[in-house]
């Protein structure tokens, strides 16, 4: 199985600001790999160096066998990018835009228009091609830039967010393009906030602060990250009651989720039927509690809840007893929350 | 209550108008193009552009040899405005012209001194080549001054009493070196204040919506003609600058003359930049994009103000509809007003209708823009 | 579910109304009889694919756009003629809409004398909002060099200074990480429990589930309507196990556009 993408040691540092830091990993052929973290911590300047267009302070990477730092022309050649921004032509069809960028990379003549013509049923916009771009629906415009980033057939694809601000209908569709264009042997490399979607990868990576704390697929981080006993709970009231519990003792976390709260809490401290009792007492009304699995939003807020202090401290150890994570004190907004 | 009303108003003006200093503040390239271009223009235009020419190439066919006609040679080869390039006779100049080599030949008639010495006055025959006026001009005002001071110094008083022929251009009286950088500085002032006022509101505005920005400031307490004023008033003080730059630097390069009032100046500069600012603001409001904005911005600025304004073609000079035409054009009015007031030490008495036409225009734009500017999205 | 006025009993009028909303752009329908009521302490959720005239409707209740039918009312007040609205109404659009080359302080203060504030009362609200938000440490840094979900912190922040009475938010948590978000949203929980009328449209799925009540859009009309647990109750009984809100949500648009399920 060959590497599409390796990083080691990978460094960005613009003036005193280290953006990205020593950050090493490596994707196989037809992985889906995901790469989530915080607004700010490093994951678009990642990005942007492995596919050329920034240099990086120091560390190497090879994407598609080239490597980034020496020969990032051929990079480019070989991969697709859809960038967070939507960088299309608004004011073209959707056919012309397809067509230009197909003769951005090479294509001429009948390959072209039959290319674009494929692509168009690919990513179901057949009936499209001429309608204007800015008039398309958001979920629809991302098919095209996907499209777009096709074009060529790199054997690499960056997403950087592609479905941000799309309805839940398109993105399943959206996914659903992705996990076939992997299974066709395409690599796809995609960084999202919508964590139900990180589920879909293989395997993930979690940035905070500049430094990549966490790398597996999702059920290994579920146990790494999450080793409590992770409750669902319902009712009225929860807010202040939920609130009230973060201090108790074997409770690790509480946040809101939807409507419900998620409590995480020690295994061999608490369970649903404890916990409910307890957010009674507290004043919450008509309480039901149950377990459930850990999300990767779990993982998430552990993780950012951890790697906030910038020390690079690694998962929580499941010792019992030990309590509920230190918040940072001085954090910067986005990085870390009390959970 | 009314009063609360206007200082709320006030206050908001003010808002936006010290937003909008920020902005530029922080846009190098916009104050670059405000402050440093007119300078530089006026630079190119008052020493590179200029239309005075030194060492006019002139034939001088002498057809006396005698003393005085070598006399008058030497008068003319002595002005640093011409430069006689020979000698011949006079079927030869024709053919100097057409080659280039020469712009005028000066033909001394046999008897030249004879007539002289007795009294009598002396005709001597001017041809100019005429293919370009704006030389000729020239050449038949300089050379006139060149016989002129060549015959007061033959005749001494004798002929101090002889009228030197009429010039018949009011301009020369007030511009006797016909020096064309005096004349071209108040026609300059209205093209540059023209064209950074119109193109930098249109920009300020097209970028707000571009940005969409726009969409935030109206769902706030601010109204349509706040937004106008307080957009319109960091400009209006850079142009005010920007004529104070120009001015100056007039006066140090080409010693530009301020004979009439100074505030006559600044209030015409005011009355201008206000209707320019509003022609700005009205393509900004028409065209919500940068890069159209631009473009109508420099076109509608630039051409009236070159062709139409008096700058370089004197308006008297044109077709009568241009002429009508040209009475819409406000930079007409500040051009007269500047030269009447630079040149000719005018005041308020003599050019109160300039002043009053370009109130009207101002007022008239920033209506019409500021009705124009719907607090709509779609 | 209007708020009854103690004293008769009878519904107070609604602090946020739409009715019959019609508009369309060429051969576009955008709004398409949309109609809904949001009460002071409401927090009411839009929710709907793309296209679905969110936006539309956001703007038309801010008075921004002409609408072709229908009326719009804020606190009785129509938006798009009554200039006593915008005192009372905040709101934070879909675009960046802050000025990208001031800092976070003069672009609170600019905001804030636009409802001309007195410097007392700016100076105690944009302290308490830039601690809530976490920005105060950011006060000297440019718009444009704040990450997203700052940015989005502040663009709420600039809607909220003058304590409006109705907010009316456009996808505020769009590329906003779950951290931020979760910040936001409790900013959010406290101002609607101070009183506030909010409408807030979001394609994220538990946060429709953290409103009063949702509505979901399509094509330019609401579908269905109500608190979600209710909404999630009924769905359940459709039969349809343990649903989430994103099964409920996919099941109505694809039932509407006439997509086997």
């Amino acid at each position: 199985m060959s590497l599409a993408v390796t990083a080691v040691d990978l460094t960005k540092r613009f003036g005193a600001f280290t953006a990205v830091d020593r950050v090493s990993f490596e994707v196989e052929q037809g992985e889906i790999f995901g790469y989530l973290g915080a607004n700010g911590a490093g994951k678009s300047t990642t990005i942007r160096m492995l596919i050329g267009l920034l240099a990086p302070t120091s560390g190497t990477g090879t994407v598609a066998g080239h490597d980034i730092a020496t020969r990032p022309d051929a990079v480019k050649a070989s991969i697709g990018y859809m960038s967070q921004k939507f960088s299309l032509y608004l004011d073209l069809p959707v056919m012309e835009n397809l067509l230009f960028f197909g003769a951005a990379y090479g294509l001429t003549g009948k390959a072209l228009r039959a290319r674009a013509d494929e692509l168009l049923e690919r990513v179901d916009l057949r009936g499209q091609g001429d309608v204007t771009t800015g008039d398309l629906p958001g979920g629809l415009r991302q098919r095209l830039a996907l499209a777009c980033a096709l074009v060529h057939r790199p054997g690499v694809v960056f997403l950087d967010e592609p479905t941000a601000g799309v309805d839940p209908v398109a993105r399943r569709a959206f996914w659903k393009l992705i996990r076939e264009l992997a299974a066709g042997g395409t690599t796809v490399f995609v960084t999202t906030h919508y964590l139900d979607e990180a589920e879909h990868c293989r395997r993930i990576g979690l940035m905070v602060d500049g430094k990549l704390v966490a790398l597996d697929t999702p059920a290994g981080l579920k146990k790494t990250w999450v080793p409590d006993r992770v409750l669902v709970a319902r009712g009225r009231g929860l807010g202040p009651a939920g609130a009230r519990l973060r201090a108790a003792p074997g409770v690790r976390a509480v946040a809101p989720f939807g409507a419900a709260l998620h409590l995480r809490v020690d295994p061999a401290a608490l369970d649903a039927g404890a916990v409910a009792a307890a957010l009674t007492a507290a004043g919450g009304e008509a309480v039901e509690v149950e377990e459930t699995a850990a999300s990767l939003e779990d993982v998430f807020l552990a993780a950012v809840a951890r790697g906030g202090s910038g020390s690079g401290e690694g998962p929580p150890r499941a010792t019992p007893g030990e309590g509920p994570p230190k918040v940072p004190a001085g954090a910067e907004p986005g990085k870390a929350a009390a959970p | 209550m009314t009063h609360t009303r206007l200082t709320r108003s006030l206050v908001r003006i003010g808002a936006m108008a010290s937003k909008e200093t920020i902005h530029i503040l922080r846009d190098p390239r916009t104050l670059a193009l405000a402050l440093a271009m007119p300078v530089l223009m006026l630079f190119l235009f008052g020493y590179g552009v200029s239309v005075d020419l030194d060492r006019l190439p002139i034939a001088f066919a002498d057809q006396d040899q005698s003393e005085a006609s070598r006399a008058l040679a030497r008068a003319f080869e002595g002005s640093h405005e011409f430069h006689v390039v020979s000698h011949r006779a006079p079927a030869e100049a024709e053919a100097l012209f057409r080659d280039g080599s020469a712009v005028a030949a000066l033909v001394v008639p046999r008897g030249y001194q004879e007539d002289l010495l007795k009294g009598r006055r002396t005709p001597v025959q001017l041809l100019v080549d005429g293919a370009d006026p704006v030389v000729a001009n020239q050449v038949l005002t300089k050379a006139d001054g060149v016989v002129r001071a060549e015959s007061q110094r033959l005749a001494g008083a004798a002929f101090a009493r002889l009228e030197p022929p009429l010039q018949a251009r009011v301009w020369t009286r007030y511009n006797p070196a016909a020096r064309s950088a005096l004349f071209m500085v108040p026609g300059l002032s209205a093209f540059l204040l023209a064209i950074t006022a119109v193109m930098l509101t249109a920009l300020a505005i097209a970028g707000e919506w571009e940005r969409g920005s726009m969409e935030q400031l109206f769902a706030s307490p601010v109204g349509r003609l706040e937004i106008v004023l307080g957009k319109l008033l960091p400009y209006l003080v850079l142009g005010l600058v920007e004529l104070q730059l120009v001015l100056a630097f007039g006066a140090v390069a080409f010693d530009l003359p301020v004979r009439g009032p100074g505030w006559l100046i600044l209030a015409l500069g005011l009355v201008f930049l206000i209707g320019m600012l509003g022609q700005g603001l009205f393509i900004s409001v028409v065209a919500k994009n940068q890069l159209v904005a631009t473009q109508a911005g420099a076109l509608s600025a630039m051409l009236p103000s070159i062709i139409l304004s008096g700058m370089l073609f004197p308006i008297e000079n044109m077709p009568l509809p241009l002429q009508l035409l040209s009475r819409l054009i406000p930079a007409r009015y500040l051009v007269h007003g500047l030269r009447g007031v630079l040149l000719k030490g005018n005041g308020i008495d003599v050019l109160w209708p300039d002043l009053l036409a370009m109130t009207l225009f101002a007022v008239a734009i920033v209506t019409l823009a500021t009705r124009r500017f719907e607090r709509k999205l779609a | 579910m209007t708020v009854a006025s103690p004293s008769t009993g009878a519904p107070a009028r609604p602090a946020i109304l739409a009715r019959g909303l019609r508009r369309r752009f060429g051969a576009v329908v955008a709004l398409d009889g949309l109609g809904f009521e949001v009460a002071a302490g409401e927090l009411y959720g839009l929710v709907g694919p793309d296209g679905a005239g969110k936006t539309t409707a956001i703007r038309a209740l801010a008075g921004l756009i002409t609408l072709d039918g229908g009326e719009a009312r804020i606190l009785g007040l129509d938006p798009a003629t009554d200039p006593r609205v915008r005192d009372r109404l905040g709101l934070m659009p879909q675009q960046y809409s802050l000025y990208r080359d001031l800092t976070v302080g003069e672009n609170l203060r600019f905001f804030g004398r636009l409802s001309v504030l007195p410097r007392a009362v700016f100076k105690e609200r944009s302290e308490r909002l830039l601690g809530i938000t976490r920005l105060a440490p950011f006060v000297d840094r440019r718009a444009d060099q704040l990450s997203g979900g700052m940015y989005k912190k502040l663009a709420l922040a600039c809607a909220l200074l003058h304590q409006p009475e109705v907010l009316l938010l456009d996808e505020p948590t769009n590329g906003v990480d779950p951290v931020s978000r979760r910040e936001l949203w409790e900013l959010l929980h406290e101002f609607v429990s101070g009183g506030m009328a909010v409408v807030i449209s979001t394609p994220y799925m538990d946060e429709a589930e953290r409103c009063s009540r949702v509505g979901l859009m399509h094509h330019g009309r609401l579908l269905l309507e109500g608190a979600p647990e209710k909404l999630l109750a009924a769905f359940e009984r459709q039969g349809h196990p343990r649903p989430t809100f994103e099964e409920l949500f996919i099941h109505e648009i694809e039932q509407a556009d006439g997509v086997a399920a």
